[in-house]
């Protein structure tokens, strides 16, 4: 009865190693490389799957692919310092078999578009502009600097650290927006019922505006922020840690409660934080 | 019967409503036969004018002023001026059916206008067509959305409950500030909030287009 147990559990394990070994043997690990000139512009196109994009320490484009079978083919194309990367699926393909892991290098100060619906996507230690969009992708940036970061999102969750000097998009329906040390001349968040997190001191001189519909607006700001805010939640209600010197003047109603608007500090920055029935909250660090 | 008399009654005595005692000063008067004489001339002229465009009430007074200046015509007291009128009130019919001339102008127009743009239409995707009238007006029909969802159906299906759940969303995002915008169309805030959800309605179609296409 024991060895009738063992022989069952061994069968289970040599079955099962099979079946890694079989998929392992169906993935296929391609690398293509391409020289580039100085603002270089890297697109890649997946259809399922993720895409990871790193900086190279040299002018040349690294693309490693991790196709999943044999029913995706990698396309690729390059025209002076501008080059294409695209998921190919071949009949029958679908989410798994026609799923293709990329991690790409590319020289520091490059421009890049990454799209994947499926995603998760991910960029970091860039100084180029990133272009980001999944549907349901999510989403990572960080450590860019001088750059712009463009954000487009159905219901993947987009996390951005640590990114100075360029301006920032961003937009999603439902995927919830989170910023940290996060400044630059433009930062602007756009989302349906997806909530959004600030944590960072409204620097930079930029000018900052986080919207939603439904989702929440929380921002976390040092004590010695200092900027111009204006915050209202047709809707929902506003809270407010700061005290501020109360501006005279606004383009609509000042309601205790839901809105208010004034300079904390010396107003170097300008804030709005505007929700249809979302809650905003502006609270000290 | 004087001069002045005559140029009294003159506007009805051009409408056709003389008597004997008119046109006995008339064939008597040379002044005044001269003075008819150029009338019936500009009312013949006008009447051809009539026929491609209804001048400016500005221009009958022009023209009123210039026979005053010349001293073809006196001022005739309290009355009506001179010429404006006989042409209103026979044009009178004719400008209470204007506005019904204008709004079936208008039907032709727009009518043709989609005839001629139909053969073009009709080759793209309809799913293309909701994803262009979505971020050129922002004003969505239901069918758009029910287009772009099964696009997306027939070529994602594993998909379509989230893109749809975030469509309602969107929809009830545009609705909501539709209704503060109507209420105050001042708020400028709601307005520029509005494009925000018009513009992420846009973005989600897109998103559904780029899924189901190969």
């Amino acid at each position: 009865m024991l060895s009738m147990r063992r022989a069952t559990r061994l069968s289970v394990c040599f079955l099962t190693l099979i079946f890694v070994a079989g998929l392992a043997l169906a993935e296929t690990r391609k690398e293509f490389r391409f020289t580039v000139g100085p603002n270089a512009s890297i697109s890649v196109l997946n259809q399922y799957g993720p895409i990871a994009v790193k900086p190279s320490s040299n002018n040349q484009v690294t693309v490693i692919a991790i196709l999943h079978s044999d029913r995706v083919e990698v396309d690729q194309d390059q025209s002076a310092s501008r080059v294409e990367i695209r998921s190919h699926l071949l009949p029958g393909a679908n989410a798994q078999s026609g799923q293709v892991d990329y991690e790409v290098l590319v020289p520091a100060g490059a421009s890049v578009n990454m799209y994947s619906p499926t995603g998760p996507l991910r960029a970091e230690k860039l100084a180029g502009d990133v272009s980001l969009e999944g549907a349901n992708a999510v989403i990572d940036v960080h450590d860019v600097s001088n750059a712009h970061v463009h954000v487009k999102t159905m219901n993947g969750p987009v996390t951005l650290t640590n990114i100075q000097g360029g301006h920032v998009e961003i937009t999603s329906v439902s995927g919830d927006v989170r910023l940290t040390q996060v400044s630059g001349p433009l930062v602007h968040v756009s989302c349906t019922s997806g909530k959004i997190f600030y944590d960072g001191d409204f620097g930079a001189g930029g000018q900052y505006s986080l919207i939603s519909h439904s989702g929440d607006i929380e921002a976390i700001i040092p004590p010695a922020a200092s900027f111009d805010v204006t915050a209202r939640s047709m809707k929902g209600k506003v809270e407010n840690d700061f005290p501020f010197q109360p501006k005279s003047h606004t383009s609509f109603p000042l309601i205790q409660g839901s809105s208010f608007a004034g300079t904390i500090g010396q107003a170097s920055s300008s804030v709005v934080l505007k929700s249809f029935s979302g809650k905003i909250r502006l609270k000290k660090r | 019967m004087t001069c002045a008399e005559f140029e009294q009654v003159l506007p009805d005595f051009l409408e056709g409503t003389g008597n004997r005692d008119l046109e006995a000063h008339l064939n008597s008067c040379p002044k005044c036969w001269e003075l008819v004489s150029d009338l019936r001339a500009i009312t013949e002229e006008c009447k051809l004018l009539r026929a491609s465009e209804d001048p400016s009430p500005r221009l009958w007074d022009s023209i009123e002023a210039t026979l005053r200046r010349e001293g073809l015509i006196r001022s005739s007291g309290p009355q009506r001026p001179f010429l404006v009128p006989t042409t209103r009130r026979r044009w009178a019919p004719a400008a209470r059916l204007t506005p019904v001339a204008a709004v079936l102008l208008l039907g032709i127009a727009f009518f043709v206008g989609r005839r001629i743009h139909e053969p073009v239409a009709q080759q793209q995707n309809p799913a293309t067509q909701s994803v262009a009238s979505a971020t050129d007006s922002g004003v969505v029909s239901p069918d758009q959305d029910e287009q772009v969802m099964a696009e997306l159906a027939k070529d994602a299906p594993m998909v379509e409950a989230s893109y749809q759940e975030n469509l309602n969303d969107v929809n009830s995002y545009i609705k909501d500030l539709e209704h503060v915008v109507q209420a105050n169309p001042d708020d400028l805030d709601a307005r520029q909030l509005l494009m925000e959800a018009r513009q992420q309605k846009a973005m989600l179609y897109e998103m559904a287009l780029d899924r189901s296409l190969p």
